[in-house]
């Protein structure tokens, strides 16, 4: 038995954050010099009262609508999120009633962000595969937008709120569809990329929402998101073309062998430098963020669908998959695209 | 590379004037040394000199003799 990917859907809150509306916002920040750099024109933004989970489900009921796959076939569902509904229960769980997924349905949410998807794939992988499950959800969503203080414009410019639903089978055959799987963990960086409050190591206090301005005039607290660009890009460049190399070693293939790479879409700048650094030709090295901006597990199952949409991405076609980000947490594979 | 060439590759990375920075300067006074201006100095250090800067030093430099410094046996003269 193979896994492979049968289907993916995505969906986006209607709210809006474009560079002019930031522009008004930021007087003095240079929409041109951001857009050029990083790439992003617009990100989506969940309503108040719009959880992850809303939107997680609704890319899953248009995966159904679709035909893909009817909701009483699903045997398990993975839900990756850093933004559950709740401490408890478990919001996978919540998702199996509001889908009418089967009560026989295994579920379970896992806590990772940009390389969350690589991860849900190798646990898809292993379900199917030792015959635990034959149709695995797995659904990535995100509202990283309701971490971020207002006035914080370094990170605003970056992430959108979104979530994917990818679909996951098993088919008969000798030849894998997806895999190997490349992983790595480095926890001594997870203070650059973190919430510092909110769980029971530091609980939420009136001193913790205290915002303060950092040396670059962006404002935040102790209970929102901090993002040290620097560290994490530093850290992406150390470990990702190396993860690059292993994966091919481990597969044998070469670069050129690979149809198309699809990375974790943190911004132009990283993606672009680490293109280069990689020789990867640009017709081979699939972009989306231009409408999204950083949507963290669900940048990789957006640009697939994306890349099939714009005929990038047909039947037989290699593909290696990067994720790469908070933790620090990394995974890369390859899928071959049925 | 030599200090005239780096002090050039750092204009283009501040996206300064030419032969405007002479290596005196402190980064406060280059005014657009912001954290985009320190991402695209490491991604050039990391083309350049095939060098990857760590993050928590280049947080510490205070001058253009501080960013020589990071890079002491790979800029001359």
């Amino acid at each position: 038995m193979q896994a492979f990917i049968s289907a993916i859907e995505y969906d986006l809150p209607e709210g809006l954050l474009t560079n002019d509306m930031l522009a008004a916002e930021f007087p003095g920040w240079s929409v041109e010099k951001i857009e050029e750099k990083i790439g992003v024109g617009i990100r989506r933004i969940a309503a108040k009262d719009e959880c992850a989970s809303d939107m997680g489900v609704r890319a899953a009921e248009k995966l159904f609508a679709s035909g893909a796959c009817s909701c009483e076939n699903i045997d398990y569902l993975l839900f990756c999120t850093q933004s559950p509904d709740y401490f408890l229960p478990t919001t996978a769980c919540l998702m199996q009633d509001r889908l009418g997924l089967p009560k026989s349905c295994g579920a379970l949410d896992f806590n990772l962000g940009c390389s969350g998807y690589i991860y849900g794939l190798g646990l898809a992988k292993g379900l199917i595969e030792t015959g635990q499950a034959n149709n695995v959800l797995l659904i990535t969503a995100e509202t990283y937008s309701k971490h971020i203080h207002p006035g914080d414009k370094s990170v605003r410019t970056l992430f959108g709120d979104a979530a994917a639903v990818t679909l996951i089978q098993g088919m008969s055959e000798a030849e894998q569809k997806m895999g190997p799987f490349v992983y790595g963990t480095d926890g001594s960086g997870g203070k650059n990329l973190i919430v510092p409050t909110g769980g029971f190591r530091t609980p939420r206090t009136v001193e913790s929402a205290q915002v303060v301005e950092d040396e670059q005039g962006n404002f935040r607290s102790q209970d929102n998101l901090f993002m040290n660009g620097s560290e994490i890009f530093t850290f992406t460049l150390r470990t990702i073309p190396k993860s690059v190399k292993e994966l091919l070693t481990l597969s044998g293939k070469s670069l050129d062998d690979i149809d198309l790479f699809v990375f974790h879409q943190a911004n132009k700048f990283m993606l672009e430098h680490l293109r280069k650094k990689l020789n990867v030709p640009e017709e081979k090295f699939f972009m989306s963020f231009q409408n999204y901006g950083n949507t963290v597990s669900s940048t990789i199952p957006i640009a697939l669908s994306d890349a099939q949409r714009e005929g990038k991405l047909k039947p037989g076609a290699l593909v290696m998959l990067v994720g790469f980000g908070v933790g620090f947490s990394w995974g890369a594979t390859l899928l071959y695209w049925v | 590379m030599t200090k005239q060439e780096f002090l050039r590759e750092l204009e283009e990375v501040l996206e300064a004037d030419a032969s405007s920075i002479n290596g005196d300067e402190t980064l406060a006074e280059l005014g657009s040394w912001d954290s985009l201006a320190v991402m695209t100095f490491i991604a050039m250090v990391d083309e350049k000199f095939g060098v990857t800067l760590a993050a928590s030093k280049l947080a510490d430099a205070k001058s253009v003799g501080d960013l020589i410094a990071l890079l002491e046996d790979k800029i001359s003269g």
